[in-house]
């Protein structure tokens, strides 16, 4: 399997050099519940709305509604995600680097909804598994931030043979729907998030 | 909560009600039955949720047909007696189904002695239910949009697979596959048909919209339009016989330039709205045919079949106010004006008026009119992404003049809201469509 692998031998950073403030992860508690096949990848818009949910939100974060959200944060949920070829975590093979996440403020004061950009770096340019990365780091940030947040993961301008074409299918909203109601895909993707507790 | 820039705009846009119950995970699409006061929903858990636009409330929910996500939904015109519902969905089928029509009709009314709903529920449990009719299996993956003629003879799909197919019912849920029409190099986003024309569009994650008609016995591809610079999620034609109804029937106190601006949009025929992941939406008018009189001399012709070829410009850009992907752009088809709305999660309208003079010059391609922002909401969907709006006839207790119509959303959070354009008192002249040129 190993003879597979599109980089048998990728660089590998130390963790005690990845950047991190503290590992409490915002998102956990969205993905607890749901035991149906697709539930736990279904956005869980009502989050906001129901409210015996937010009651129990409340008590495990008093401020979870007004919290600010920045990079370092951003970072800390998809930086633990699984590359889908090596036992290693995205953050420790610089796929995804904090330098390269840009939160967005609203653009107005009649919105309040924030864009998060995460430019990835796939670990070799032909790398065919980038649009699987992407899609993983997409879906991550969106069961784990407020809905309030519009996810853009882009592949880093110049780091991969066919980016545009990625960035296209990852920008898709349709085709990303379409994907996480795909069994297989969904397996490969569940797998890279199951070290993000 | 929504949010209006009050002072800006002549108009507003305001809540009127939201379809209930919601669904509990993402709505994509609402289409509104031709005739009676009803819209069907296509969900992403799988079901279709037919609601009522008189009391906003769900009247069935069709489930247990499709193994993935219903993306869209269709209701076939000029059917008398049942209502049909064509279905597309992510399984990479589409669903036909049926359901004998209520008796709204006074004949029917009298016959039941004017029965209270819930009465003789029981008896006719099965006949109240949609009932699946067919399945039309061809396409690779994905169904991303349906439309059905205007006639009601075709019923076109397209898919993640890159192709358009047309299907005609020949007897009931008996359908024949007329082309399948493979011209874009990517998913094809959205179908819909001309409404007096069979002349098909297509718009594409390719970035092209493709026009096709049939010719001999051929569908074929008849124009392309290039002009977006990213994936067209929307594309769909203006009214029938608008100049009669918009901004364009009041004709006293025109001048010549104007009268024949309107007699050149006359023989164009209706125009092509199309909005992109550029975060723009466009107006396309049709290049008349050279001796071609508003379409009443059309001679038939054997030559005809080699000038099937359409040319399409780009008429108008609308005002830019979207920053995301705009997933859908609707005509009125009563009062001309558009709107839009996407993954900025606000709702836009506008409205067509004449440019104020001095006009601009008026070369080829010019034009004397233009489009204007008459209403912007911000958060229509609290801060949830929009992927559909439509326009539909008032059916509620509270219309409030015949032909009123009220906008419908449909939202990531699994909503379907209903609101009502009013007009705003105090609004400067300027911002004002109406009184602009006059």
């Amino acid at each position: 399997m190993d003879l597979d692998k599109d980089n048998a031998n990728p660089t590998i950073l130390n963790p005690s050099d990845l950047p991190s403030r503290r590992q409490e992860s915002i998102g956990r508690r969205r993905n607890e519940g749901g035991t149906g096949l697709f539930d736990g990848l279904i956005p869980q818009y009502n989050y906001l709305n129901d409210p015996f949910e937010q009651s129990a939100l409340s008590s495990d974060s008093e401020d979870e509604v007004s919290e600010i959200i920045d990079e370092q944060e951003v970072y800390d949920l998809i930086s633990s995600i699984s590359d889908p070829e090596h036992p290693l975590s995205l953050g420790s093979l610089a796929v995804v680097n904090l330098p390269d996440i840009h939160i967005q403020p609203p653009i107005s004061p009649f919105s309040s909804i924030s864009t998060v950009l995460v430019e990835i770096t796939p670990t070799i340019t032909h790398c065919s598994l980038a649009t699987v990365i992407g899609l993983g780091v997409r879906v991550r940030l969106e069961q784990a931030l407020p809905p309030r947040f519009r996810v853009d993961v882009r592949i880093k301008k110049g780091t991969h043979s066919t980016d545009e074409a990625v960035n296209k299918q990852l920008g898709d909203k349709e085709r990303v729907a379409a994907a996480l109601e795909n069994g297989t895909l969904m397996g490969v993707i569940r797998k890279m998030l199951s070290t993000c507790e | 909560m929504a949010a209006t820039n009050e002072t800006k705009y002549s108009h507003l846009l305001q809540p009127l009600a939201t379809l209930s119950p919601p669904s509990n995970s993402r709505t994509w699409q609402t289409a509104p039955h031709p005739s009676q006061p009803i819209v069907a929903t296509a969900c992403s858990d799988r079901s279709v949720r037919v609601y009522s636009l008189t009391s906003f409330t769900l009247l069935h929910s069709i489930t247990g047909g499709h193994k993935r996500s219903v993306r869209s939904v269709g209701w076939k015109p000029g059917v008398r007696g049942q209502s049909v519902l064509a279905t597309g969905s992510f399984d990479a089928s589409a669903g036909i189904w049926r359901r004998r029509d209520d008796g709204e009709d006074p004949q029917d009314f009298t016959n039941h002695g004017g029965r209270r709903d819930g009465e003789d529920e029981e008896e006719d449990d099965d006949d109240d239910e949609y009932q699946f009719a067919c399945i039309l299996d061809g396409h690779e993956s994905e169904i991303k949009s349906l439309a059905w003629s205007p006639s009601g003879q075709y019923l076109a799909t397209c898919s993640r697979d890159k192709s358009v197919w047309i299907w005609e019912e020949l007897e009931d849920d008996n359908f024949e596959t007329v082309a399948v029409l493979q011209e874009h190099d990517g998913d094809v986003k959205c179908v819909n048909w001309h409404p007096e024309e069979d002349l098909l569009v297509s718009a594409s994650y390719d970035d092209t919209v493709r026009l096709y008609k049939e010719d001999s016995d051929d569908w074929m591809q008849v124009a392309s339009i290039d002009g977006h610079k990213m994936t067209v999620w929307w594309a769909e034609f203006e009214g029938s016989g608008m100049s009669s109804k918009d901004w364009r029937k009041g004709r006293e106190g025109l001048d010549e330039r104007q009268r024949n601006y309107i007699e050149e949009l006359e023989r164009s025929g209706p125009r092509l709205a199309t909005c992109s992941d550029d975060c723009t939406a466009r107006i396309w008018r049709r290049k008349p045919r050279e001796g071609q009189n508003s379409g009443s001399s059309g001679m038939p012709s054997i030559i005809r079949s080699t000038a099937i070829d359409e040319e399409w410009f780009e008429e108008s850009v609308l005002p830019q106010q979207h920053t995301r992907a705009i997933y859908s752009v609707s005509w009125s088809q009563t009062s001309g004006l558009l709107v839009s709305a996407g993954s900025d999660g606000k709702i836009v309208v506008y409205k067509e008026r004449w440019k104020s003079a001095p006009f601009q010059a008026h070369n080829e391609h010019g034009t004397l009119a233009e489009w204007v922002v008459i209403a912007e909401l911000w958060e229509a969907h609290g801060v949830f992404e929009i992927n559909h709006v439509t326009w539909a006839p008032r059916k509620d207790k509270g219309v409030r003049w015949e032909g009123e119509e009220v906008i419908l959303s449909t939202g990531d959070d699994g909503e379907v809201k209903v609101w009502e354009l009013n007009e705003q008192s105090g609004v400067s002249a300027v911002a004002k469509g109406d009184e602009m040129v006059a």
